[in-house]
């Protein structure tokens, strides 16, 4: 049920009463209407009755008057004889007019004023006249003539009060009978209207109550699901394997889950409501400067950060852990930000196997060449042995001259080899300048029989020198695999290209120098092309180890440098080039050369 | 020196370290024929009385192992001596030769291996 539905009930239930007063005020009114005409008509019958009454008086003072003026003869008895005479026929007419309604009635006051006219006229008048002539009117036949008209008028009185009296008696009856009427109507509506509001209501109600119970239900549903999400988020967050730290809009912690709280050093009850800083205080972990906290730096650019690749977490026992962390802002439904969210992991023991990989990477690049060094060296050492031989057992002086000269080139191969080796182990502590033309012409040199067993050519381009600054045993084992691989790519009967040269100053790229390498393999698909650099991405099954490429992207990119890898896979002009561009004076942090993941 | 004047030929790539075994195996009294790789070295096996050979194994376009299964289909009967500059052949290789040895162990090891497998009598494969 909304709440246009409810308000809807609610108007229901005020106008359905209203209405139902309404019928009732109406039905009332008509009912007291009939009863009021009614007790009208008993008034009516009332003034009838002392019209009569009237009549019958003023009759009974002129039979009076003129009987005292019979027996004396005075004068003044008739006063009231006269009074009564003068008032007579008005009171009559009075009587005519009331009983207009009623025919009968009419009939009968006629009679009564005929009757009174002729006692008057023929009883009353004649008696005046002769007492006043002086005669006597006490003869009985005059008088019982007389008698008999007054008796006529009495019974015409008489019947007209009686008729009187049986309308009115009718007519209060008809009153009670219309005032039970009303009566029994009121009940029986008041006894209706009250059934029907009261069913209309219990309807009413019985529809709000189910629609509240609905909503009580819904809420209860609600509460459960809004309870039961939560848990889940807790239950999540509590065993993320991160660090998660909640914040609210000006910084101070809000909540920490148990792997925060490991890693800070901090519990939950202790950090909640003090600001990030204080729990989570973030340093540089070459120099030890603190950074700049997540809460800030979300401030002021207003977007989801990853901080720095290099970050100690100072705890709170004073200990440092590496860690790698990035921070969100939480933002309410207008999009102001309401809150933080820091996530952070140890990365300690993460950046321990980095740094053994990149170890046994390098182990793995010496492994490759294993084959080139025992040939290379086994090669002049057998020579030299079998010179030596002879020079031994004998030989003349042209002779021995010629073997002293063939050992000694022969040593210097062996020489030659064992500098470039050490040159891929040696490493400064700081970049220096490097040639990369000695450097790609040493591991030219190592590779040599590699070539040869693989049946592919080199070809060198290397006019002059190009020095870069860089760590040089870095760039050799970076090379060394990308020629490595070209080499193997192209085999048999492959061509490799190498070549170096300077690059100038060009807006938005610092002068450096570019290293081609080119091979005219059957190329690189593209599925294949934009994994070559993951980790243990391999497409030489157990003979590579996956990290060549990964961690030779680590290091140039340690170098300031980048690195290409375009490939053509078309039958005609299939090779694959590598392009790798190194910065002549780059920024250079020391440490292992962590690939970025 | 002529009591062993057997003719040897010797397969390199490494043109110093043939050239000084030539020299070598000369010295003590063999006639030596060389060849830098494999193809060459097989048509002077087919083409000339061969008695011994001395094979690196290490060579471009054809290795030492396959110039010496095509030399054992061609004359089974001459003696093999495969030199490797790499330690741990794998031994589908090293049982087509007669004998095998790392480069470097002298010039006097070379020589004794060499004699015996001339002294042997060598039974056809």
């Amino acid at each position: 049920m909304n709440l246009s539905q409810f308000n809807r009930i609610l108007r229901q239930a005020f106008l359905l009463p209203v209405i139902a007063l309404l019928i009732m005020a109406a039905a009332l009114y008509l009912q007291m209407r009939d009863a009021n005409n009614t007790v009208r008509l008993i008034q009516d019958t009332d003034s009838r009755l002392a019209q009569a009454a009237q009549v019958a008086r003023l009759i009974a003072d002129e039979e009076s008057g003129l009987r005292g003026y019979e027996a004396t003869g005075d004068e003044r008895f008739l006063t009231d004889f006269h009074h009564a005479e003068s008032s007579i026929q008005p009171t009559l007419d009075n009587l005519s007019t009331l009983s207009q309604g009623d025919a009968g009635q009419r009939l009968n006051v006629e009679d009564l004023r005929n009757e009174y006219q002729n006692w008057h006229d023929a009883f009353a008048l004649p008696i005046i006249s002769t007492v006043r002539a002086g005669g006597h009117a006490n003869d009985v036949n005059l008088n019982l003539y007389g008698k008999s008209l007054m008796d006529q008028v009495r019974r015409d009185i008489h019947a007209i009060a009686y008729r009187a009296e049986a309308a009115r008696a009718s007519r209060i009856a008809l009153w009670q009978t219309q005032v039970h009427n009303t009566i029994e109507a009121l009940i029986a509506i008041a006894l209706g209207m009250g059934v029907l509001i009261g069913l209309f209501t219990r309807s009413r109600l019985h529809a709000v109550s189910s629609a509240y119970r609905n909503s009580v239900e819904i809420l209860g549903r609600r509460a459960e699901e809004i309870f039961q999400s939560e848990q889940q988020l807790r239950t999540t967050l509590a065993s993320i394997g991160d660090g998660v730290i909640s914040c609210d809009a000006n910084g101070l912690i809000q909540m920490m889950n148990p792997v925060a709280c490991d890693l800070t050093g901090w519990s939950q009850a202790e950090a909640v409501g003090r600001p990030l800083e204080e729990v989570f205080p973030i340093l540089n972990p070459e120099t030890g400067e603190p950074l700049e906290t997540p809460v800030l730096k979300i401030q002021r650019t207003h977007a989801t950060i990853a901080l720095a690749p290099d970050t100690a977490l100072l705890r709170r026992d004073g200990s440092r852990i590496l860690i790698a962390d990035s921070g969100a802002p939480i933002r309410d439904q207008s999009g102001d930000i309401s809150g933080f969210v820091v996530v952070f992991r140890d990365i300690t023991l993460e950046r321990r196997t980095q740094e053994t990989l990149l170890a046994s990477e390098k182990l793995a690049v010496a492994g490759r060449l294993a084959a080139t060094i025992a040939h290379e060296i086994h090669n002049p050492l057998d020579a030299v042995a079998n010179l030596l031989y002879l020079l031994r057992t004998g030989a003349s002086e042209e002779e021995a001259r010629e073997f002293i000269d063939l050992a000694e080139s022969e040593l210097a191969r062996v020489t030659q080899i064992s500098r470039a080796m050490l040159g891929l182990y040696r490493e400064s502590r700081a970049p220096v300048p490097v040639d990369l033309k000695e450097i790609l012409e040493d591991i030219l040199v190592l590779m040599e029989h590699r070539f040869h067993e693989l049946n592919v050519s080199p070809r060198a381009e290397l006019p002059q020198s190009v020095v870069v600054d860089a760590f040089p045993a870095e760039l050799r084992q970076v090379f060394t695999n990308l020629i490595a691989n070209a080499a193997e790519a192209s085999s048999p009967g492959g061509v490799i290209q190498v070549k170096a040269h300077k690059i100038e100053a060009a807006p938005r790229q610092p002068p450096g120098a570019t290293v081609i390498i080119t091979d005219n393999g059957p190329g690189i698909s593209n599925e294949i092309l934009s994994q070559l650099f993951q980790p243990f991405f391999t497409t030489k099954g157990e003979h590579g180890t996956g990290l060549g490429l990964w961690v030779s992207r680590g290091i140039i990119t340690k170098h300031g440098g980048s690195i290409d890898i375009t490939s053509d896979t078309n039958p005609a002009t299939h090779g694959t080039i590598v392009t790798v561009f190194l910065a002549e004076k780059p920024t250079i942090t020391a440490g292992p050369s962590l690939p970025t993941p | 020196m002529l009591q062993n004047s057997h003719l040897i030929l010797c397969v390199d790539d490494e043109l110093v370290g043939l050239k000084v075994r030539k020299l070598l195996l000369e010295r003590s009294g063999y006639q030596v024929l060389t060849a830098n790789d494999g193809i060459s070295g097989l048509a002077l096996f087919e083409r000339e009385p061969v008695e011994a050979v001395v094979l690196d194994y290490s060579m471009p376009g054809m290795h030492g192992g396959e110039v010496a299964a095509r030399m054992r289909s061609l004359k089974p009967a001459v003696p093999i001596l495969l030199l490797s500059a790499y330690i741990g052949l794998p031994s589908e290789i090293t049982s087509l030769v007669n004998l095998y040895m790392t480069k470097g162990e002298g010039a006097m090891v070379l020589l004794q291996k060499l004699k015996s497998l001339l002294e042997q009598p060598v039974t056809a494969r």
